[in-house]
């Protein structure tokens, strides 16, 4: 079904197309050039051409590399959830609040009724995709985790929130579709925090998407899948992004019991470590997904995005997922 | 009926200030092997200072050290026992704040303390009461995968971890601290299990000295739960009242045989409740407890917070029993 609606949009992708999920490492000259905006030592437009360089190179990176399906990196991004509410009326940025180990990022507040005035990735989008023949993917935070990774002093209750924020980034999508964007991910990492919420959580990704004409994808990452899973699947999405990796590929095991209907993007290296898994390891893992998924269905990328990693690091997993799919391809 | 204010658990490691930041950026050095244990210490000691600080000017009665060294609420503990290895993160509850599993791969065993030092640490600090925070064996259990057959069912593996924790409660009660709460938050999302947690408790229970042992429960609606968590054998209940907005009135309907710690400050979010309001609840709530005492404290630990919103969650408390009518 999606392959045939990847078609419908005019993109012919190989067996096992090989993407990344979002974000990669800023290099050291956007991280220094970030740090002088934040001094007043260097201006907008200053970073704004560190960020595009940074961009040209990863983009360079993904097709040297050979993935099927490119992203931007997020190079102009701090933060998935953070970004957004910079940008959109009704959030002010909150204080520093951790995440886990030594990362922390400024969790957003919500103050008022949220808005879309401008857009907020199209210009980022088009910026990538001149620079490559390959489909480059647009890039949005779905609205249940914007509302859950926020506080909120404004809007009723969680589900309010949650909807205001899908109208807002409705208009997001809207915008990458006039743009000419075919893919697009809006990711929902809070997808399983609660899963009687799970209803919400579509809701919400029903009035982003209904009715509009793209490949959407959704990412998921780090959560007890098992609480939401197979109802997940009634999420309004063509493909969902999932670590699997990290959690040595036990959701295989909930497909088993109920069949998976949707394309994935399945993780097959971790995120969060260091070590870059071999070609071989890359491999079995897709082995094994093979026991319970279609190969057309297969979509092959890392865990989660890469931008806690080195770009060397980064570089090295991106290599062997694209090794790793030419030699099941062939 | 007295009212005790009390910090709950966790408190920010991080804040708007270089010298708030000075830990953030020692354990990147750490990590890197450019400082060394002992600068690591140091920048952990003077953030648990500060965390009393603040404390102490919101004017509460019974302090914590913040949690200010814990990695996360599950690795801190397990992975300082024998039979476990540190796994992959995971998402802890419903929190945009991740956890390190542990993996059971042999029988569990304590290796040293786990927390005694950080309590006596904190005694140094203040001349308040310290409350010490250890996760329950429960909600250890529920976090960590069971790779050593015996541990397959929760069962065994939760009682595993309760023996571990067993010596550490012994180990702080024979310290002085006068204060010790169990976080069981787990148990709010498999209440089927509650009687694998009663045992667990009913063990812990019988090594808490002269210690009030308090049951910690929160990122969940306890309500379900409610009456039989009175009849565990502990000092004291604290619930979580943020997940239920009904939750007050039940229990002002069904009373509580035990003191209870009142997490009606919400922890997790930023607005600012309504002091006169929390006040008049608090003043039912309290007529019908049994006891000599009860706490008001956040519903959970403030690490989920930017350090001045939890300090501004903190300095409400005081304005809270400032605004009673009744206990004080």
């Amino acid at each position: 079904m999606s392959r045939e609606k990847l078609q419908q949009l005019g993109l012919d992708l190989p067996l096992f197309p090989v993407t990344a999920v979002g974000s990669f490492p800023k290099p050291d000259y956007l991280l220094q050039g970030r740090s002088d905006f934040r001094k007043h030592k260097i201006t907008a437009d200053q970073l704004h051409k560190l960020e595009e360089r940074a961009t040209t190179f990863w983009i360079e990176q993904q097709e040297e590399l050979g993935l099927d399906v490119l992203v931007d990196g997020e190079m102009y991004r701090g933060d998935m959830v953070a970004y957004f509410a910079e940008n959109l009326p009704g959030f002010e940025q909150g204080g520093l609040v951790r995440s886990y180990g030594n990362r922390y990022y400024h969790k957003p507040i919500i103050t008022g009724a949220v808005e879309w005035t401008r857009p907020m990735t199209v210009d980022w989008w088009k910026f990538a995709q001149n620079l490559t023949q390959k489909p480059v993917k647009g890039m949005l935070t779905g609205p249940y985790t914007i509302m859950d990774w926020s506080f909120n002093e404004h809007y009723p209750d969680r589900r309010a929130t949650c909807l205001a924020l899908a109208w807002v980034i409705r208009r997001e999508v809207e915008a990458l579709i006039e743009a000419g964007c075919k893919i697009i991910q809006v990711d929902e990492p809070a997808m399983s925090v609660r899963p009687e919420e799970l209803p919400v959580l579509i809701e919400g990704l029903q009035a982003v998407t209904q009715g509009l004409s793209a490949y959407f994808i959704t990412h998921a990452c780090y959560g007890a899948f098992e609480h939401i899973y197979p109802d997940m699947l009634k999420a309004p999405v063509d493909n969902f992004d999932l670590e699997m990796s990290n959690s040595d590929l036990d959701m295989l095991d909930l497909f088993r019991k109920n069949p998976f209907t949707k394309d994935i993007s399945f993780g097959v290296t971790d995120s969060h470590s260091h070590k870059i898994e071999d070609v071989a390891t890359v491999r079995r893992r897709v082995e094994q997904a093979l026991t319970v998924l279609p190969k057309e269905q297969v979509w092959l990328d890392p865990d989660c995005g890469l931008k806690t990693r080195s770009v060397e690091e980064s570089i090295g997993k991106l290599r062997v997922i694209v090794e790793a799919a030419k030699s099941l391809r062939s | 009926m007295k009212l005790l204010l009390a910090n709950h658990s966790s408190y920010p490691r991080i804040g708007g200030t270089r010298e708030l930041q000075q830990l953030r950026r020692t354990i990147a050095a750490w990590e890197r092997k450019e400082a060394n244990d002992e600068t690591l210490h140091a920048a952990q000691n003077a953030l648990v200072h500060a965390a009393i600080k603040e404390q102490e000017e919101a004017g509460l009665d019974v302090l914590t050290d913040g949690l200010i060294r814990w990695y996360d609420p599950i690795s801190h503990l397990a992975g300082k026992m024998d039979g476990i290895e540190i796994s992959g993160l995971l998402r802890f509850f419903d929190t945009n704040s991740y956890f390190r599993q542990p993996v059971a791969k042999a029988e569990i065993h304590a290796k040293n303390g786990l927390t005694v030092s950080e309590f006596e640490f904190a005694t140094t600090a203040t001349q308040k009461p310290v409350k010490a925070v250890l996760t329950g064996p429960y909600t250890l259990a529920r976090h960590t995968i069971a790779e050593h057959a015996p541990y397959k069912e929760i069962g065994p593996l939760t009682h595993a971890y309760a023996e571990v924790l067993a010596k550490e409660i012994s180990a702080l009660a024979a310290r002085g601290c006068q204060i010790i709460q169990l976080d069981e938050p787990a148990i709010l999302k498999h209440r089927a299990d509650f009687s694998v947690l009663q045992r667990a408790v009913q063990f812990l229970s019988r090594h808490k000295g002269k210690a009030t042992l308090s049951l910690a429960v929160y990122f969940g609606d306890p309500q379900p739960l409610y009456e039989r968590l009175q009849e565990l054998p502990i000092d004291m209940l604290a619930l979580d009242f943020t997940y239920n907005p009904k939750l007050a009135e039940r229990v002002v309907a069904l009373g509580a045989q035990k003191p209870l710690a009142l997490g009606l400050v919400d922890g997790r979010n930023t607005r600012l409740e309504d002091a006169a309001k929390l006040a008049h609840l608090i003043d039912r709530i309290l007529l019908r407890v049994k006891g000599e005492f009860c706490h008001l404290q956040p519903s959970c630990g403030l690490e989920y917070l930017p350090r001045d919103r939890a300090a501004a969650k903190l300095k409400l408390l005081q304005q809270v029993r400032a605004h009673l009518k009744g206990s004080k």
